[in-house]
């Protein structure tokens, strides 16, 4: 960083810059305030004073220009996390974004007429600004996309848990109903839930209903007849209900060879038999 | 008494085998015999073996369980693997490809009921 500069923005950190807070209100009402209604009025005065005290104390560091500062990391933060808040709060990125840009001209503008300096004429001190403020923005979709993914990853997690929806629907008796389409992993996320609960629970009889598949493909197939024979193993028994025409036409012509794997035509039949195989007599009460 | 393991009688004709840890099985002619000489004296019908302290099954176990399952039929005894962890059924059910010699049942007090041959 030239010297020449780092006197500049040492000069405008010298200046009287608690007055211009106010001036930095304004792009946080038009972006949060009012109609969107994300922030109050006192909310958005504290952020302007917070941010006009992060960005002097970055002014008045030692090298302005560092973004390995501690000064420029605490403002990177600080917008982080304005991002984080609005996002939390039903606010979109590009509030945040044009916040950002709007609070860079209110900024400049605010010193310019504070110091009597025109920015147009001292271009290094514009670019500085101009800069510092793009790595700002930059922080901001950083924010985004962190609280994207974590979104993302919360909801992954959620439809996997509803997506294996395993019930003791009697003593010993499990049910797994499988919805939507199979592949790999999601087998494999099955298989795990479906064999600990196996342990945990000492189920005799797991039941899986296909009812709800539409469709399946050979590594799938193979992945099936792997759960059931692991249950087998541990010493349970399988029983697959709910065969579609189609999914049956595709183990075939895939060559899965369902012999000694229980099959039943509906899940209602498939609970029959599992009562059966328990010794469990299901009848209507005599009137 | 039988290095590797123990052998324990529970019930008339029922045997219990408890693998420990420094259970031997490239030793596995002379275990089988061991084993199959004193169920043979005792007169059992049924051996269960225990695999509850066994987190994987690899191609190497699995040759022992099968071998001595085998010589269990021969002597007309009924191996039924008990306790077996979700980690050793998911390993084991990704490399065999035929039904074990072996019954499995999650505990003995279920073998009346499953027995189950895979």
């Amino acid at each position: 960083m030239n010297q020449k500069l780092s006197e500049k923005l040492s000069a405008l950190f010298g200046l009287k810059i608690g007055n211009i807070s106010p001036l930095l209100e304004e792009p946080g009402k038009i972006h949060f305030g009012s109609d969107s209604n994300l922030m109050d009025d006192d909310e958005i005065a504290d952020l302007s004073a917070e941010f006009l005290s992060l960005m002097a104390g970055l002014l008045g560091s030692k090298n302005p220009d560092d973004r390995k500062s501690p000064e420029f990391h605490a403002l990177e933060m600080f917008f982080a996390s304005l991002s984080h808040k609005i996002l939390m709060r039903g606010g979109r990125v590009e509030e945040v974004v044009r916040y950002t840009q709007l609070l860079q001209y209110a900024l400049i503008e605010a010193l310019e007429k504070d110091s009597g300096i025109a920015f147009t004429e001292s271009r290094s001190v514009l670019h500085y600004f101009t800069s510092i403020f793009n790595e700002l923005i930059m922080a901001v979709f950083r924010s985004y996309l962190e609280e994207r993914e974590r979104v993302l990853e919360a909801q992954e997690a959620e439809l996997r848990e509803t997506s294996t929806p395993i019930t003791e629907i009697w003593d010993g008796v499990l049910t797994l109903p499988i919805i939507g389409t199979l592949d790999s992993s999601r087998t494999m996320l099955v298989m795990e839930a479906l064999l600990n609960r196996v342990a945990k629970d000492h189920a005799e009889v797991v039941v899986m209903d296909l009812t709800g598949v539409q469709n399946i493909d050979s590594q799938v197939s193979h992945h099936l007849i792997q759960i059931v024979r692991a249950v087998q193993l541990m010493g349970s028994s399988a029983i697959i209900t709910g065969i579609q025409p189609e999914i049956a036409r595709a183990l075939i012509s895939l060559n899965i060879d369902l012999n000694g794997i229980a099959t039943r035509a509906s899940l209602s039949d498939g609970l029959k038999e599992a009562f059966r195989r328990m010794g469990i007599q299901v009848s209507h009460k005599a009137s | 008494m039988i290095p590797g393991l123990h052998l324990t009688r529970i019930g008339r004709d029922a045997f219990l085998l408890e693998p420990s840890r420094s259970l031997n099985i490239k030793n596995e002619a002379e275990l089988i015999e061991h084993i199959a000489r004193e169920l043979q004296q005792a007169k059992a019908s049924c051996l269960y073996y225990d695999l509850a302290g066994l987190a994987l099954i690899d191609p190497v176990y699995y040759a022992w369980l099968d071998a001595l399952a085998r010589t269990m039929a021969a002597i007309n005894v009924r191996m039924v693997c008990i306790h077996m962890q979700p980690t050793a059924a998911f390993a084991l059910s990704g490399f065999i490809t035929e039904k074990p010699a072996f019954e499995t049942a999650l505990d003995i007090s279920d073998v009346h009921f499953a027995g189950n041959p895979v």
